[in-house]
């Protein structure tokens, strides 16, 4: 059996050190993207999210693994020719890409250019899986899909093929698509979706092109160069499909008040949340239901108090907000090793450097960080405090993310929280790390991931970076 | 398919999918929850997109005062739209159409729909006074025109004049027009149009991501079962039903 202060402490740790964890990951992201580049830390870091995860994409033919020999890929590994004159079946010249089509996103595209139809047009764009016969048609073998020159018609798996879309021949721009929306797949023509066809296939799937009669040549665009097919604007039509059902969904009238308002409350917001909860009384027609107290279970817990804390560190007064926090929640800062003390203490460090008192912050450093250099598991960010005095410009070094404001917001945050785990109503302390907000999208978050992960990895992520910059969506 | 037969199959479907489903447990799902980053400023970003596109200026203000947020447009006009939406709200059609146009004239002069809608509000209104000359007027001088251009027009302004038909008009087939929702409906599709013009998106973001959260649920729920959330207001994750 724990005695009660000790398990009290720990609960306590569990709240800064969630903290400390946002700091850390924050340090990781400024140190990798100043390795990548030192001029981009800041441009980079605001869009590195929204890039789809690190996946390989096809860039050019692949050399080794296509054409039985009977077909030759050019010195740029973005053409292929036949030039030998076809006996039969199995002689197709196949190519397929160097890695097969990325899936962790909405969908995928590559166009070829037919140069020369040669003597019958046998030209063939599609999709194989690995270990694809490379003498045949794409289309013909199972696990097969391509969508043939000579006659327009869609195979896929079977001798026979399925009337589709139009010939294609010398000059024409010819693409291959696979939606992981629908699950289809889809040719266009000269910039325009000419079908489109179930993906009833798992496993990887490499763009593939073939020829099959004398002096066949195509390029192909893996996207290095624009594509004449306006790809953007198909996914804006996916994406638009998706939100119509969305928009089906009814939720209740008051939730979006309700989160925010809950959100205002469990951050200590609390002039705004004056302002909106005499504002949504008083709108027509007013909203109701949502201003019990019941509804938030930390409610009001210590309003005023949080408040004041915030805007003391948001304004650099550490001392003041330290002072405070001891006065008013003794057992927060009891032990001076813990997290949200090791936060504090940085704070009024960097402070100190913002400010240009460097004298002052290596005095304060010498007074305050020898407790923690013997923890371990704060070495690194005690570390990243101090590199500050080595740089003319901090704020453009390495660590320069110490003085932005979000670092400020994060102690602030942190505070809040622990103030809010002194609640004798609160059971869990965990509870008190997240806004209702920040759990539903969290869970909006998984939700996407785990279906991702069940459907083979295909498909996009749930951005809510995206979402934020989406206009007229 | 007989009825015998096709509840058969459903059953075996039914049975086939609920062996097929992973289950995720509490722990598990946890897990997954806690490797979510989500960014405080995208959060707050996403409270002030809310706080300005409803139309809540002072809180939308102080929100930036206390946040370090910064609104996606102007807070002074704002003001202005809520200062439309108040009028049309409280009845006064006139003085909304003359808002509107000190704000924007193109928002009238490119939106036929929305002008004939406040022009019908401001009959309404005029009837509901019981200017029963004037809104006659109204109505052959200023609507009719409009009604013979479209057809849809010439619909709404015949309901809306056979307001003056009936006695009780509160209990007849177009007593609705008189309702407060009337209004209402009139109101936000100024204030949407209004937002329009001044390229903001007319609805805010967390309604639809709170529907996409339930949407996203339902998708995954053919997959697996795993903890969900069904109260938006508690956010409290139930356990699966296994």
């Amino acid at each position: 059996m724990v005695d009660d202060s000790e398990q009290g402490q720990k609960e306590l740790d569990l709240v800064g050190s969630y903290f400390l964890k946002l700091w850390r990951l924050k340090s990781k992201m400024a140190a990798a993207s100043s390795a990548k580049d030192v001029e981009m830390v800041n441009l980079d870091n605001e869009d590195e999210e929204l890039e789809e995860e690190e996946e390989s994409v096809p860039t050019e033919l692949d050399t080794l693994n296509s054409s039985g020999g009977f077909s030759i890929v050019l010195p740029d590994k973005l053409s292929v020719q036949y030039p030998s004159v076809n006996l039969h079946g199995h002689d197709v010249g196949v190519v397929q890409a160097n890695c097969p089509a990325p899936v962790k996103r909405l969908v995928y595209y590559f166009e070829i250019y037919v140069k020369n139809a040669g003597a019958k047009g046998y030209i063939v764009i599609g999709f194989t899986t690995e270990g694809f016969n490379m003498r045949r048609q794409p289309g013909w073998e199972a696990n097969s899909f391509g969508y043939h020159g000579d006659d327009g018609l869609l195979y896929r798996g079977q001798g026979k093929g399925e009337a589709f879309g139009p010939t294609y021949s010398t000059g024409d721009t010819v693409g291959g698509g696979i939606n992981y929306g629908s699950q289809e797949f889809f040719f266009t023509k000269n910039g325009q979706v000419v079908g489109t066809v179930e993906k009833d296939v798992k496993g990887r799937l490499y763009p593939t092109i073939a020829v099959h009669s004398q002096h066949e040549e195509v390029s192909v665009n893996f996207g290095k160069d624009p594509f004449l097919f306006d790809i953007k604007a198909y996914e804006a039509v996916q994406r638009a499909k998706q939100q119509t059902y969305i928009e089906r969904i009814s939720i209740p009238q008051t939730a979006s008040y309700g989160i925010v308002r809950s959100y205002l409350q469990h951050y200590g917001y609390e002039d705004t949340l004056h302002v909106f909860d005499a504002a949504s009384q008083s709108s027509v027609p007013p909203i109701t239901g949502i201003h019990d107290n019941g509804f938030n279970e930390h409610g009001v817990y210590a309003l005023k108090h949080r408040k004041i804390l915030r805007k003391l560190i948001k304004d650099g007064q550490i001392d003041d907000a330290f002072g405070n926090l001891r006065e008013w929640y003794p057992q927060t800062v009891q032990d001076d090793t813990s997290a949200i003390c090791l936060m504090l203490h940085c704070q009024k460090f960097i402070e100190l450097v913002r400010v240009g008192c460097l004298e002052e912050a290596v005095d304060y450093g010498r007074t305050h960080f020898e407790k923690f250099y013997s923890l371990k598991e704060y070495e690194d960010l005690v570390k990243d405090c101090a590199a500050l005095l080595a740089y003319e410009e901090p704020k453009k070094s390495s660590v320069g993310y110490l003085l932005e404001e979000s670092q400020l917001e994060n102690v602030a945050d942190a505070v809040n929280a622990i103030i809010l785990s002194t609640n004798p109503e609160v059971k869990d302390h965990r509870s008190c790390l997240h806004s209702y907000l920040e759990k539903l999208l969290r869970q909006l978050t998984a939700c996407f991931l785990e279906k991702r992960l069940l459907n083979g990895n295909q498909g996009e992520a749930f951005h809510l970076r995206r979402v934020l910059l989406a206009k007229n969506s | 398919m007989s009825l015998f037969w096709s509840v058969i199959r459903q059953l075996a479907e039914t049975e086939a999918m609920a062996t097929s489903k992973k289950v995720i447990t509490r722990d598990e799902w946890e897990k997954k929850l806690n490797d979510v980053k989500i960014r405080k400023e995208d959060m707050n970003k996403l409270v002030m997109n809310f706080l300005v596109t409803e139309g809540y200026v002072d809180a939308a203000e102080k929100f930036r005062t206390e946040s370090g947020t910064e609104p996606d447009i102007d807070l002074a006009t704002i003001t202005d739209r809520m200062a439309v939406k108040k009028a049309v709200q409280s009845g006064n059609v006139e003085d909304a159409i003359e808002k509107v146009n000190d704000l924007n004239p193109e928002i009238l002069d490119t939106n036929p729909q929305l002008f004939f809608h406040l022009q019908q509000q401001r009959l309404i209104e005029l009837i509901r006074n019981g200017k029963i000359e004037e809104a006659l007027e109204f109505a052959q001088e200023e609507l009719a025109p409009r009604g013979e251009e479209n057809q849809s027009f010439l619909e709404e302004l015949e309901r809306t004049v056979a307001l003056l038909a009936f006695e009780d008009v509160k209990n007849s087939p177009v007593g609705d027009l008189l309702d407060i929702s009337q209004r209402l409906k009139t109101a936000s599709e100024v204030n949407a149009a209004i937002l329009t013009s001044q390229s903001h998106e007319k609805d805010p973001k967390l309604p639809s991501l709170l529907r996409m959260l339930l949407w996203a649920q339902n998708q995954l729920d053919e997959k697996a079962a795993y903890p969900r959330i069904t109260d938006l207001f508690t956010a409290t994750l139930e356990d699966p039903f296994v």
